[in-house]
């Protein structure tokens, strides 16, 4: 009887549906959404920006807002009658403005709205990554004639590759259980009920009372979960490990190099 | 990633020692793409700011990004305060002591929890060390039916204990918490302690405590924002208005903007209500920032 409603479950078409919805979503935002992270904390790093701090404080200034209170501003700005910038939009989209609340394009507008949520953050982890790695490093890449890009591609983004994956595998889990910010645009346009996984989920028990089945979906959510996980991490250990390996071992034999670099990578592989 | 405070101080050496460069192309493209970016994160914001000294009229009949020749923002914060018998204020409370009770009680139990796997031995810790690491892992939404059958259960649906409760569990603070104890403080304090005769009670409160104020700063903070940012579980736990705090009352009177026959639309009060809501965090934020930073760069937490 028990596993009966995960049959239920496995037939359950909408439910896939919005399983692949948020995987399209997940894979598309986070791929936007970290590289630029990654981009903007490479430039904080660099020595062609001025006023790094206030920067860096406003990149990370989303992170105070709440998620529901984002989705309110930005549903509210996703509104062509709230904001005439969208009708100039019209050039592309032939004549009509672009309405972000309409069901085939939604979607791109909750992405905007987690990239702006959680760009600064990711950032700020890169950055502050970024900043325990010392200097003598890029003292020894520029005696060996690396410009700043060269530095950046070849030092900067291999000792922040550990940190890449975390932030990839948690923003993994957070696209697969997207809810605040569908659920509050629901209110403002038609998105239906099972948009998301947890939507189905939220609505089953709460809407419909069917809570065993409801229960059964968030477990198959969780196995979801975790099996994409598993599988970035695996995927992601496998590929280049020689190639991060011989840098960890340059890195290492470096007589120049301070203890924080060594205790720094240790503590990265034991965090994962 | 170092948290003990002499990294921290090394590194601000390195950066000040990391000069800025004099190549004025690329110095300028940085600069326009940095900026940009930055227009991008404070544009919603300041639009928000313009928005709520709007009436609903002006909202959608006056130039966008500018402010309205007749500010209405006074009539606007009259309007909130009196709405509903002020209910908005009440959230504004509700949210207060659920981020306090949260933050305080969650930081508390972190460190008691983080104290006793850094520093005891005792069967299966290594096994609890990593389930605690594992949970990390599982959604926080996965779990919205067993707390809200457990709450239930409890008869604390619609109580403010009720909502403080499952936030109390953290196993990102517990795990942060035993990694800044493992790192700030050393075992030989325990056993000096224990020399002078303070019991475990004692040394955790009186030495261990004291020694890790920075990282109880830094949890608090990140347990007080992810609380008061929290909208799926006290949407699931609380189904009285004047129990809301104030992410779910929002979206209450965002979902009202549609259906008919409500009176005249939310819209003023929905916007400076939202803006009321950030104001403290927007304030506090560039000094508190760091604390912050130190704490998410360790585990990366998505509230």
């Amino acid at each position: 009887m028990g596993l009966a409603n995960y049959l239920t479950a496995w037939q359950d078409k909408s439910f896939w549906i919005s399983v692949y919805r948020v995987a399209y979503y997940g894979v598309v935002q986070v791929t936007i959404m970290l590289v630029l992270a990654l981009i903007l904390a490479l430039f904080l790093d660099s020595p062609f920006v001025k006023s790094k701090g206030l920067f860096r404080v406003i990149y990370f200034l989303p992170y105070a807002v709440p998620g529901v209170i984002a989705a309110i501003m930005w549903g509210f700005l996703y509104s062509p009658d709230l904001n005439p910038i969208l009708q100039i939009f019209g050039v592309f989209t032939g004549g009509k403005p672009l309405n972000l609340l309409n069901s085939g394009t939604v979607l791109y507008g909750i992405m905007n709205m987690a990239t702006w949520a959680w760009t600064g953050y990711n950032m700020t982890i890169y950055f502050a990554s970024l900043t325990s790695i010392p200097l003598d490093l890029y003292d020894a890449a520029k005696i060996d004639g690396c410009n700043e890009f060269q530095t950046a591609w070849h030092i900067k983004l291999p000792l922040l590759r550990q940190v890449i994956i975390m932030t990839t595998v948690l923003s993994i889990i957070g696209s697969l259980q997207l809810f605040n910010e569908p659920f509050v645009l629901s209110s403002l346009t038609s998105i239906p009920a099972n948009f998301t996984p947890n939507m189905d989920i939220y609505n089953m028990a709460f809407a419909y009372g069917n809570f065993t089945y409801s229960a059964t979906l968030s477990i198959t959510l969780v196995l979801i979960t975790f099996i994409a996980s598993l599988l970035f991490m695996w995927a992601t250990s496998e590929r280049k490990k020689s190639k991060s390996k011989k840098i960890k071992n340059t890195v290492i034999n470096d007589k120049r190099l301070g203890t924080s670099t060594l205790s720094y990578h240790a503590k990265g592989e034991k965090s994962l | 990633m170092s948290l003990t405070s002499k990294s921290h101080a090394t590194t601000s050496l390195q950066r000040r020692n990391h000069k800025s460069s004099k190549d004025r192309v690329k110095t300028s493209l940085s600069m326009i793409l940095i900026i940009v970016m930055a227009a991008y994160f404070l544009f919603p914001l300041y639009w928000l700011i313009v928005a709520m000294t709007k009436s609903t009229n002006q909202l959608f009949n006056t130039s966008m990004l500018a402010f309205p020749a007749h500010l209405n923002l006074w009539a606007n914060l009259k309007w909130l305060n009196s709405y509903q018998n002020g209910m908005f204020w009440r959230w504004v409370l509700n949210s207060i002591i659920y981020a306090v009770g949260a933050g305080v009680l969650g930081t508390l139990v972190s460190a008691m929890a983080g104290y006793a796997l850094s520093k005891y031995n005792f069967k299966l810790k290594n096994t609890l060390s990593v389930a605690i690491l594992g949970s990390l892992m599982i959604p926080g939404a996965a779990l919205a039916i067993p707390v809200f059958l457990m709450v239930k259960s409890l008869g604390l649906i619609n109580t403010y204990a009720g909502v403080i409760l499952p936030m109390i569990v953290n196993p990102f603070g517990v795990y942060f918490m035993m990694v800044f104890i493992k790192e700030s403080m050393p075992g030989e304090l325990i056993d000096s302690g224990r020399v002078d005769g303070a019991n475990d009670y004692k040394i955790f409160f009186r030495i261990a405590l004291p020694i890790i104020r920075p990282g109880l700063v830094t949890l608090f903070l990140i347990s007080f924002i992810g609380a008061w940012n929290n909208f799926f579980l006290p949407l699931v736990l609380l189904n009285k208005t004047s129990f809301y705090p104030l992410t779910v009352g929002l979206q209450i009177w965002t979902a009202n903007l549609n259906s008919a026959g409500t009176g005249q639309p939310l819209y003023p009060l929905i916007l400076i209500g939202s803006f009321l809501s950030i104001l403290p965090m927007l304030i506090l934020f560039p000094i508190l920032r760091k604390h912050i930073v130190s704490g998410i760069a360790m585990g990366g937490v998505k509230a």
